[in-house]
């Protein structure tokens, strides 16, 4: 199993609990969509299983092994398995295509050369070929998020999170980019994205895990649950 | 960490500060500050404290005569000085011969026509003694014989200028940790600007598993480089400071010792240097153990 949460919870300094009792695993290679309304914990969910929190209780398993106890290196390790793309893209501004997505190589202590024959090869992945130069200001909501996933698949994770990748994109956009996700879940990457938006999910007949109040209360194959 | 990294590492470094802007220059400028005045402080303790020393080890004695006293008693009063136990040389010098000394003193000034052509200095015997440790029983007996008005020796200055460094020692510590202080409070705001404009930056970097050694060092060296150049900076004014200053005071009052810059340079480099470098890191330090932790 690659992701596995056992009686996952979390509550706030300020004693909001965000979630309660998750227990659930995926596997190598799953698509799963976590849906549900806004406030019933996605996000919280998802920045637990990339580790940018920790739960206040209970064990987040990743290939078998606790997030909780790892060393910084495993962290670091950790992370280089794992990308993460966001409903804000959270882009460079000032920078270009290429230094957008170059940085996440930069940031791992790749070669210049390696570089500079990988960026444009993922560009063309997400659709942006020869658009290296282009400072992301410039691009569509849509291309910009392009930019966003080929800077999170650059290091070729084993695990991708999308919290409402789609969030902030007009219907014909989104499907465009759902394209994208499956073709690189199809690639071998696990991906697990969290949305509320129902048309995406009952077009792909995936597994759907529906969060409400903190608590998970279905999971299913296929089609919206609520 | 790999070697090829400080490719990206040193020039974030630089344009961090660049883009910091006034900040940067806000904390340059109080590390050099800081370290100008440490190191001219310092300078001036080790310069009155040659002077202290060179006059504690002036063998001289000088014997004032009365205005009575005649010139045909010169010689038995010599006489009886060269009989003292310790004495090793003794000189004469008229009061028309000892003006010029004081004039060539001051720097040529014409003491004679300022005083209105009189002479007010006695005639006198300069005393050399044998060792340091005979000089204040040479004084005593010099002191004794009937044609010496009064005995000059380095009594109480040594004393004087000994206890004036002292205490400049001791302001000086407090006004160096006051302002390193303050050097350090700022190298740290102006990190925690760059880190703050910089946020997005470490969130992606950690999201795709940069090291921490990776994400603190450009933070760190910035620090650093903000210390180094603040400490280069207060290096060359202090040292320009020193040479014009050394060269008033040789020029107006010669009798000063004035240490040569060949013998303070290396020293003030070290100080300024390793100073701005370790406010450097201590003012990096904080900022990114606060605000960064991974």
């Amino acid at each position: 199993m690659l992701i596995q949460t056992v009686s996952l919870g979390k509550k706030y300094k300020n004693g909001i609990v965000a979630l309660y009792d998750i227990d659930l695993s995926i596997d190598y290679g799953e698509f799963v969509f976590l849906t549900g309304e806004s406030g019933a914990g996605k996000s919280t969910l998802i920045r637990l299983l990339f580790r940018e929190e920790l739960p206040s209780s209970g064990q987040i398993l990743i290939s078998g092994r606790s997030t909780m106890r790892l060393s910084k290196k495993d962290i670091v390790r950790l992370r280089r398995n794992t990308g993460v793309v966001f409903q804000d893209f959270r882009l460079m501004e000032r920078s270009t295509v290429f230094d957008n997505v170059a940085f996440a190589l930069k940031a791992v202590e790749r070669p210049w050369d390696e570089i500079k024959k990988r960026v444009p090869r993922v560009l063309e992945r997400v659709g942006l070929a020869g658009r290296e130069q282009e400072n992301v200001m410039h691009l569509s909501g849509g291309e910009q998020q392009r930019v966003a996933i080929a800077r999170a698949i650059i290091n070729n994770p084993i695990i991708l999170f999308a919290d409402e990748p789609t969030g902030d994109l007009d219907p014909r956009t989104s499907m465009e980019l759902m394209e994208l996700f499956n073709e690189i879940n199809e690639q071998g990457t696990t991906l697990v994205m969290a949305t509320h938006d129902k048309n995406i999910v009952d077009t792909y007949n995936k597994r759907v895990l529906t969060l409400s109040a903190g608590r998970l209360i279905s999971d299913s194959v296929g089609g919206w649950q609520l | 960490m790999k070697l090829s990294s400080f490719r990206y590492i040193v020039p974030q470094a630089f344009k961090s500060m660049f883009h910091n802007g006034l900040m940067t220059v806000a904390a340059i400028l109080t590390i050099t500050i800081s370290l100008f005045l440490c190191t001219a402080f310092w300078l001036l303790i080790i310069n009155v404290d040659a002077n202290a020393r060179q006059i504690e080890d002036d063998v001289r004695v000088l014997a004032y005569l009365s205005e009575d006293t005649t010139e045909d008693q010169y010689a038995a009063i010599e006489e009886e000085i060269l009989a003292i136990p310790g004495v090793a040389s003794c000189e004469f010098v008229g009061k028309d011969e000892g003006i010029k000394e004081l004039e060539a003193r001051f720097g040529g000034v014409d003491l004679e026509e300022t005083l209105g052509g009189e002479n007010p200095l006695p005639d006198r015997f300069s005393i050399m003694a044998e060792t340091t440790d005979d000089v204040t029983t040479i004084a005593d007996k010099v002191s004794n014989l009937a044609a010496v008005d009064v005995v000059r020796y380095g009594e109480g200055t040594v004393e004087k200028l000994f206890a004036l460094t002292d205490t400049m020692r001791r302001v000086g510590v407090a006004v160096m940790i006051l302002l390193a202080l303050a050097a350090v409070v700022l190298i740290a705001m102006t990190i925690r600007l760059a880190v703050m404009a910089r946020k997005k930056e470490i969130m992606v970097m950690k999201w795709v598993g940069a090291t921490n050694a990776f994400i603190r060092l450009p933070f760190l060296l910035e620090g650093i480089f903000l210390g180094l150049f603040g400490g280069l900076l207060a290096l060359v004014l202090v040292l320009l400071a020193y040479v014009n200053a050394g060269d008033y005071l040789a020029s107006t009052i010669s009798f000063v010792l004035v240490l040569d810059i060949g013998q303070v340079w290396l020293n003030t480099l070290v100080f300024t240097l390793a100073a701005g470098l370790l406010l450097g890191i201590f003012g990096s330090l904080f900022p990114l153990a606060r605000f960064m932790d991974v």
